[in-house]
């Protein structure tokens, strides 16, 4: 019994620890202030 | 206190088991997406080209024709479709800027290309152009979806405003890198004439008022890096033609533009890098955390059951010998 509690609570951590990473997700940035171009860069 | 220990380390083990296959297939397809603010510039040349000088309305050889492409992520306008589309969304401003060897512009596309963040899938919105005229994309453009497979994707064409398929030729390796080879043949087709001429006092619609056609076919061609999805290097063998009407009277035709396009070397070198690096993040999303959670996993678990084992051995005779030798 103490076992499957145990698994149980491994079980649950990693369910709570993906579903918080998905739900917070990666921040959505700004729009570049950089225009598009209409001269040749002459580097990267 | 080893049973205690055993049962800490089935619950990590549990943890890091289910981790594994929750990273790889929850986490993953979730987490991945191209960030909607993105910036990239890139160059491509044609060393020579063959260009229409509108002076004399002849084609001429000239050393070399630029073409500077700049995607720029709309966070404003993604967000805002993303509240009726219900998903990530990424809206793209492109412009693909056409320079001569003096540097003057030959032509200027601008785009807007809405897409799914995760699988690339065009988004239709209000907004959604080719140099002004509205559009309605299918499939893919400029990128491949995370896990390219080896298979046809449909890729939709600028100048053309439709979609074709662009065929998987098979697996090369670039620059370190293993790539997957995709070729589109678009062939000779009618195209409408950029809304910005680069002649002053010359409008697209005084072009076809002459009677004048646009037409243009090319070779596409792109080494995806399949981990990405992201092009590594492109080519394009790129033919343009202006046939009859006033302006060549008698059925003829000139060449607009043509050239083996193919991108800068700096931009190569760039490219590769950035794809590189961004390899590794998918592949620690897909292959290194998962698989190494899984070994970990399993580690844990033959530990708690050894702990637990070892917890449950009946005791030794000398341990059941000792109440015998202190009598009370």
């Amino acid at each position: 019994m103490r076992a499957l509690i145990a698994a149980a609570a491994g079980l649950a951590a990693a369910l709570a620890l993906i579903l918080t990473v998905t739900a917070v997700g990666a921040p959505s940035g700004t729009t570049s202030p950089k225009p598009l171009l209409t001269t040749v860069p002459t580097h990267p | 206190m080893r049973r205690t220990a055993s049962l800490v380390l089935l619950a990590f083990a549990v943890f890091f088991t289910a981790l594994s296959p929750l990273l790889r297939w929850y986490a993953f397809p979730r987490l991945a997406k191209i960030p909607p603010g993105q910036y990239q510039d890139m160059v491509l040349e044609a060393r020579p080209a063959t260009l229409i000088d509108y002076g004399t309305m002849k084609a001429r050889t000239v050393p070399k024709v630029t073409i500077v492409q700049t995607l720029k992520g709309d966070v404003a306008a993604s967000d805002r479709i993303e509240r009726t589309a219900g998903r990530d969304v990424v809206v793209w401003d492109a412009l693909s800027y056409v320079a001569g060897p003096d540097g003057k512009m030959v032509s200027e596309i601008p785009e807007r290309y809405i897409f799914d963040a995760h699988s690339q899938d065009p988004v239709h919105a209000t907004g959604e152009m080719v140099d002004g005229d509205p559009v309605h994309r299918t499939g893919i453009e400029y990128k491949w979806p995370f896990l390219t497979e080896k298979r046809d994707y449909t890729y939709f064409d600028a100048q053309t405003r439709t979609s074709a398929p662009i065929h998987y030729k098979g697996t090369r390796t670039f620059r370190g890198l293993e790539v997957y080879y995709f070729e589109q043949t678009i062939p000779w087709t009618r195209v409408p004439l950029p809304k910005k001429m680069p002649v002053k006092g010359i409008t697209p619609k005084a072009v076809e008022k002459m009677g004048t056609t646009r037409w243009y076919s090319t070779k596409r061609m792109f080494w995806v890096e399949p981990v990405t999805g992201a092009p590594v290097n492109g080519e394009e063998i790129h033919r343009e033609e202006l046939r009859g009407g006033d302006l060549l009277p008698g059925g003829g035709k000139v060449t607009a533009f043509a050239g083996d396009v193919r991108m800068r070397a700096d931009y190569v070198d760039s490219t590769v890098a950035l794809v590189t690096s961004q390899r590794t993040l998918v592949l620690l999303l897909t292959s290194y955390l998962p698989g190494g959670f899984l070994t970990l996993g399993a580690a844990l678990l033959a530990l708690s059951l050894h702990l637990e084992a070892r917890g449950r051995r009946p005791a030794t005779p000398e341990t059941e010998a000792e109440p015998a030798l202190n009598p009370v």
